[in-house]
């Protein structure tokens, strides 16, 4: 096993390729009671126009499938579910489908092996039927539909509707009610035997352990063996740099309007560490120009503009990244115009040094607290590596970020004809 | 935990966390939880993170929380049972990863004290255009109530259960109290809060207690206090008949929530029974409402129960289609009975003891949870230690979660809908 270690944070983390294919990663973590594991494939909801390594034409499969898939992953073949093996061993399951991913997680205080086994087990074992494919169809439906009255779920969603013409990223992860009644128990399989190929994913392991033993668990649990030899392609369509709209706003039954004001990175289609450099100058700038200590807060707070849940955050991935700034407000396009003149005002006077240093300092902070939680650790340092990113060596981008890069960043970021606001207004 | 006392009203305590790399400082103040009191109350924090006599202004304040690597000061107002706490949330990493050898924790101590003992006032008074601001940001949290549904049947249905009772009072009060108040009058509520409450402060990660514990004696030497009031809370009585309230809504999902009495409180030797079953019932994936309304019927995405220790009162909760209202009614009120009947299996009862104690267990890494573990022990004034707790609930028997089963009562049905009554 090789070992990558951070000197800041005292913490390492041993990596193995196995010969199956499988990123093997595990995490000692002296003293925790809790203890974890992830197992995720690269594939998440934009991933529905591939080509099968060996194959030569495309599929295209429903929108919602990957997420479907996650769901009935849980039935065993004796008409048992899964759940069940891990309540045996106090494991508390749960797996979630994101745009970029899908995994597959546990969490125990006792009979870490017990339940890592069980994880190995009924990932690598899919058992679908017409049937259960049906039942499912029920309870994603009340799912669907719970999101409908979510909207919080609604604006963001109707931003990236905004943001993007074409990039399968604006699509609900669940798909919709139509979409997911094309799925049948054939199409699963299909998708499964592709991105459930070990060469397609990542198993995380942590809490207060010895690694060695860990690992042979792992290794003695991985029932296939055939890598792909080529990657998985998957198809996205263009996506030009210009919006697909600068507004979008819906009722739903709010006490007051709900907004999302989006920013477009146009600079995309790479991974590694220069996505790294950018998400964290990007950081940077969200903690400069919307954080409570920005006179932008005061001034939109003061004149009583937005109420203190005001948040912004940067999401990066290879193939999209975008800005995200989120809060309520009687007046979203009020808060809109001031924000975009307030962008204008630093792009005249210049953005300040003494407040990038000290954005500096609290995105370190940020960086060491992200330790705290091994839960939210394996999650981040996941998300990372689906990038090609190594979290741990995060110290060495951030080291070397100047005010020249930052400035640099501002006026390529900050346009205001990459910008959009989706609003959820009362009925 | 080490506990040192500060004076007759101010408590100092110490867990020590030292494999987390953040140290948490909370700081809960006790009132008694009156419609009276309880928008004062929920106002009184928002006024005082606008600024401070050191740091007069939102800016100041995280300027200097962001000098501190980005330390947080996060408060509000929680309800424990009959009372209305007013908290201080801060965080910061620890020391010891502090990158030039700064006395963090200490720092954010005395920001804390600044925050919540220095307030920003004139003339024996509040300052005006904040507290009216404030007043409208507390006014838009109570309206937002709404937005959440789930939440917000979950909170309906428990108004429904304690109606003329203390617990029936919204955290945040109500809106026509929150307009009267004036400046003048909070700051009088505010000087009465400080000086006559209950007041906790817990560290949670690392820290050298002797030292803090100096720094809070130091500052709170000058101040003056007199006898606090300690609310016990009662517990919610069983009803004759169950009450049914539906709400219309423009919504697409319809959320069901069902209210019980139990009549067991956390301070009864019965109490860990009454989790376990708990457990069986509806909390988590191994329950007979996950298993039957979800898993067996498809009638919801998510199914569950859960108890309020204080109270003693449980409560499930589900979203469903509008027309299937009463399918889910009669699913959960036939798992119930199966409980109390003692239809459980051996699985079930185990299960249910291990998915608990596991939750208990990783509450070890979890500094926040260790403090509210802590306070609701100091507020029922029983064992604050969590190992016990775990042996207990390890300890329950099939026979002793039938027993207690019996007293789970319905009480209240709660039924958010669509504006058209379901009609389809």
């Amino acid at each position: 096993m090789e070992c990558i270690k951070n000197e800041h944070t005292n913490e390492k983390i041993y990596y193995k390729k196995h010969k199956s294919g499988l990123n093997i990663y595990i995490m000692p973590r002296k003293g925790y009671t809790n203890s974890y594991a992830i197992f995720g494939t690269k594939y998440g909801s934009v991933d529905s126009e591939f080509r099968v390594p060996g194959e030569d034409k495309i599929t295209k499969v429903p929108d919602g499938i990957a997420h479907f898939l996650e769901h009935k992953m849980f039935d065993q073949p004796d008409g048992t579910n899964v759940f069940d093996s891990f309540s045996r061993f106090g494991g508390n399951a749960n797996a979630f489908t994101s745009f970029n991913m899908t995994a597959y997680l546990f969490s125990a205080t006792g009979h870490f092996e017990e339940n890592l086994k069980v994880l190995m087990d009924y990932v690598q074992k899919p058992h679908f039927t017409k049937e259960s494919v049906e039942k499912e169809q029920g309870i994603i439906e009340q799912e669907i539909n719970m999101y409908d009255d979510n909207a919080d779920w609604r604006v963001f969603f109707n931003l990236l509707g905004c943001l993007y013409k074409n990039n399968p990223v604006k699509l609900d992860i669940a798909g919709t009610v139509e979409s997911i009644s094309k799925i049948d128990d054939e199409l699963l399989y299909k998708c499964y035997n592709t991105f459930y190929n070990l060469s397609n994913m990542t198993i995380f392991a942590t809490g207060d352990f010895d690694a060695e033993k860990i690992l042979s668990i792992i290794e003695g649990g991985i029932i296939k063996n055939n890598p792909f030899d080529e990657e998985i392609e998957r198809v996205y369509p263009e996506e030009p740099k210009e919006i697909a709209s600068p507004y979008k706003e819906v009722s739903l039954s709010v006490a007051m309007p709900k907004f999302m004001i989006g920013f477009k990175d146009t600079d995309t289609g790479y991974g590694g560490e220069k996505l790294l450099k950018k998400a964290i100058e990007t950081e940077i700038l969200l903690q400069m120009i919307f954080a409570k200590s920005s006179p932008l807060y005061e001034k939109l707070y003061g004149d009583g503009l937005i109420s203190p849940d005001f948040y912004s955050e940067y999401s990066s991935q290879i193939d999209y990244s975008y800005t995200a700034i989120e809060g309520q407000s009687a007046n979203p396009k009020a808060v809109y115009e001031t924000i975009i003149d307030y962008l204008d005002e630093l792009r005249e006077n210049g953005l300040d040094k003494a407040v990038f240093e000290r954005a500096k300092k609290v995105i370190w902070g940020n960086y060491v607290r992200s330790y705290n939680d091994i839960e939210d650790f394996a999650h981040k340092f996941l998300t990372e590596i689906f990038k090609d990113i190594n979290y741990l060596n995060y110290y060495d981008t951030y080291k070397n970020i100047s005010f020249d890069d930052v400035k640099r960043r501002f006026t390529e970021h900050f346009d205001k004809q990459y910008s959009a606001l989706s609003v959820v207004n009362p009925v | 935990m080490e506990t040192v006392k500060i004076n007759n009203n101010i408590s100092l305590h110490y867990i020590e966390m030292k494999k987390l790399k953040t140290t948490v400082a909370g700081m809960y103040i006790r009132r008694r939880l009156c419609r009276e009191d309880a928008s004062k109350n929920a106002l009184i924090p928002y006024v005082l993170k606008s600024g401070c006599m050191r740091y007069p202004k939102i800016q100041d304040i995280n300027a200097q929380l962001d000098e501190l690597y980005g330390a947080k000061m996060s408060t509000g107002v929680i309800k424990n049972g009959d009372n209305q706490v007013i908290f201080f949330d801060c965080e910061t990493i620890s020391d010891k990863y502090a990158p030039n050898g700064e006395k963090l924790i200490s720092g954010l101590l005395d920001m804390l004290f600044c925050v919540a003992f220095e307030p920003l006032c004139e003339n024996d008074s509040f300052k005006n255009d904040i507290v009216e601001r404030e007043k409208n940001t507390v006014k838009e949290k109570i309206q937002a109530l709404i937005d959440d549904k789930r939440s917000y049947a979950q909170l309906r249905c428990t108004q429904e259960v304690c109606e003329g009772d203390a617990f029936a009072i919204s955290k945040f009060g109500e809106i026509e109290d929150l307009e009267k108040i004036s400046a003048t009058e909070l700051y009088e509520h505010y000087k009465k809060m400080i000086t006559s409450s209950q007041i906790d402060i817990f560290i949670s990660g690392e820290a050298n207690i002797d030292e803090l514990s100096m720094q809070v004696k130091k500052y709170t030497d000058s101040m003056e206090f007199s006898e606090c009031e300690r609310t016990e809370s009662a517990k919610i009585k069983p009803c004759n008949e169950v009450k049914k309230v539906t709400e219309k809504m423009d919504v697409t999902q319809g959320k069901l929530s069902i209210g019980f009495t139990t009549e067991l409180t956390a301070d009864d030797d019965r109490y860990p029974a009454l989790v376990v079953a708990n457990s069986i019932f509806g909390a988590g994936t191994h329950s007979k409402l996950f298993m039957n309304v979800r898993e067996k019927l498809s009638l919801a995405y998510y199914a569950s129960s859960m108890l309020n220790k204080h109270k003693g009162i449980m409560s499930i909760n589900a979203g469903i289609e509008f027309k299937n209202f009463q399918k889910a009614y009669d699913e959960v009120i036939l798992q119930l009975n199966e409980l109390k009947n003692g239809n459980i299996t051996d699985d079930e009862l185990n299960f249910s003891i291990t998915t608990i104690t596991n939750t208990l267990k990783s509450h070890y890494d979890d500094q926040r949870y260790m403090q509210l573990y802590a306070l609701d022990g100091l507020y029922l004034g029983i064992d604050t230690d969590l190992e016990n707790y775990i042996d207990r609930i390890m300890k329950v028997t099939k026979e002793d979660v039938i027993e207690v089963s019996k007293y789970i009562k319905e009480n209240t049905v709660y039924f958010l809908t669509g504006t058209n009554g379901g009609e389809e």
